[in-house]
């Protein structure tokens, strides 16, 4: 079960980073992953979206998803064969560039899913806020979008929470077919959406009585600040952009006599 | 008003997000969305953060689901018209009866009024996307702007009726409905309300129509074929776009100030 936080406290050197230097690599490679379909072209990229795991220790938070992630892949692979048309009969009405294709495009789907999860293991709510803001975005903007982050962690555990206390008083969530256990969920939602909408209320209040919006110009206690090795990442950041997009420009990480419908 | 629109986005994302990986209906673009009955109904109890919070919401699930493509930038604005399109049209087309305006669908004529936002709204949110999708030469118009409506329509019409009846009247006795939390001049007031809500019904309906009818017409697209004809060509963004003006210009006129109550503004 997911936690009320995704943010992992780790002592990693991307935890470090200042959170405008982990946004703009999150955008970079979400532009630069989406220029390739060849998944010799794509792998090298997940590799990386693996490393950055690894290496900022935040792989757990794929635990509770893995399912999740397994069948998003499974699904992507049979359906995107069907997006796709090739020269090369492999089997049935599987082409070798249309399974290339749809290879390549799960990969992207799920290094996009690890690398969003990574972003918010290394990420504090507080430092997504304040590196919004940074960025431009008015402050209750930045302040609506991580909290909308932090809630939907609290929305899943709360859903967990009425499923538990409905199996205790004796319903049955644990058989039947996909369709039969969805009609089972959906009435345990209803509750979920009250509790949270109520719990509003309270966290008005808290803000409030904290002076939310009181003044315009806001301090922070957070500071946020960057680093050389910000400047580092950004420059390897900017290396790699430039690569990917001369790759992209020069006709590379194409499938050959692939159609795509 | 900022936390009702972190709450509306949580909500969509967090029902969104698991349907990433259920039924894909073009992988990657869009799937199967019974979160879509959400920016309606929350654009109705929560008003502007609704629909805030469905266009951040829907960004959120893009980001977390996998799906964060060049579409992600019409699927913001498609799904800010999704749940801003009721909270505007509910009180200015003369359905609703003007001694109550509650956005609950407990008569006749408030389910009409329902309905009616719920197809000008899936209207309007499958043009803004297949138009731009079409534009940069990703998704056909036709087959991507039939997929959306239908997708929006069932879910806002199968679900959202019953939700509402269910949510709306908690939401109000805890006073959280937009009518309790803003004060009517904080609303901009509009012009000719009927005469914009006629014009949104006609720009979200006329370009839904208009632009099936040239990308099918002029470009051989088809309504259930992903394959079929051209995308990318200037017929489809022209004829369009005008429509697409339309609803801009109708957001502009409709108000939402004729939804306060005598009770409201004491």
């Amino acid at each position: 079960m997911m936690g009320q936080e995704i943010y992992l406290e780790r002592e990693t050197f991307f935890h470090g980073l200042d959170p405008r230097t982990k946004m703009f690599a999150l955008v970079i490679f979400f532009v630069i992953i989406l220029y390739f379909e060849n998944p010799f072209w794509v792998a090298p990229m997940s590799f990386l979206v693996l490393a950055h795991g690894i290496a900022s220790r935040s792989l757990a938070n794929l635990r509770p998803v893995r399912y999740v992630l397994l069948v998003l892949a499974v699904s992507s692979i049979i359906l995107w064969n069907l997006f796709a048309n090739g020269k090369t009969p492999l089997f049935w009405i599987i082409e070798r560039e249309s399974l290339s294709y749809s290879v390549g495009r799960t990969l992207i789907l799920l290094s996009l899913v690890v690398e969003g999860i990574v972003f918010l293991s290394t990420t504090r709510y507080e430092e997504l806020t304040l590196g919004l803001i940074r960025l431009g975005l008015p402050y209750r903007v930045g302040f609506a979008v991580s909290t909308a982050f932090r809630m939907i962690p609290m929305i899943v555990a709360s859903t967990y929470a009425v499923a538990q206390a409905q199996r205790s008083r004796g319903l049955d969530l644990d058989t039947g077919n996909i369709v039969q256990r969805v009609r089972k969920y959906l009435p345990l939602l209803v509750p979920v959406f009250l509790s949270m909408i109520r719990s509003t209320n309270t966290f008005v209040m808290a803000l409030e009585s904290r002076g939310f919006g009181a003044r315009k110009n806001r301090t922070f206690y957070l500071q946020i600040g960057f680093k050389i090795k910000d400047f580092i990442c950004l420059a390897c950041l900017a290396v790699l952009f430039t690569a990917a997009t001369y790759f992209k420009l020069t006709g590379h990480g194409m499938i050959a006599g692939l159609q795509r419908f | 008003m900022v936390i009702l629109t972190a709450l509306s986005a949580a909500i969509y994302a967090a029902v969104l997000i698991p349907f990433k990986g259920g039924i894909p209906i073009i992988p990657g673009i869009t799937e199967v969305r019974p979160a879509n009955v959400f920016p309606t109904v929350f654009g109705l109890m929560f008003g502007p953060a609704g629909a805030w919070g469905a266009a951040i919401g829907n960004s959120l699930a893009d980001l977390l689901g996998g799906t964060l493509t060049w579409a992600s930038a019409a699927g913001f604005f498609g799904n800010f018209m999704l749940g801003f399109i009721p909270y505007k049209l509910w009180g200015a087309t003369g359905l609703v009866p003007a001694r109550d305006m509650s956005q609950n669908v407990n008569c006749r004529r408030k389910l009409a009024a329902y309905i009616l936002a719920a197809i000008v709204s899936s209207s309007a949110c499958a043009t803004i996307i297949a138009w731009y999708l079409d534009f940069v030469g990703l998704i056909p118009f036709a087959f991507l702007a039939i997929v959306i409506t239908v997708n929006n329509l069932l879910a806002q019409l199968v679900l959202g009726p019953p939700l509402l009846l269910l949510l709306y009247p908690r939401v109000r006795r805890w006073g959280l409905v937009w009518t309790d939390i803003m004060r009517p001049e904080e609303v901009s007031g509009g012009f000719l309300r009927f005469a914009g809500a006629a014009l949104m019904i006609v720009g979200a309906l006329g370009g839904l129509i208009v632009g099936l009818g040239i990308s099918t017409d002029l470009y051989g697209q088809h309504l259930f074929s992903f394959s079929a004809g051209v995308k990318g060509r200037v017929g489809v963004c022209l004829g369009v776009l005008p429509f697409l003006c339309l609803i801009v210009i109708a957001s502009l006129m409709l108000s939402g100030r004729e939804q306060f109550s005598d009770e409201d503004n004491t």
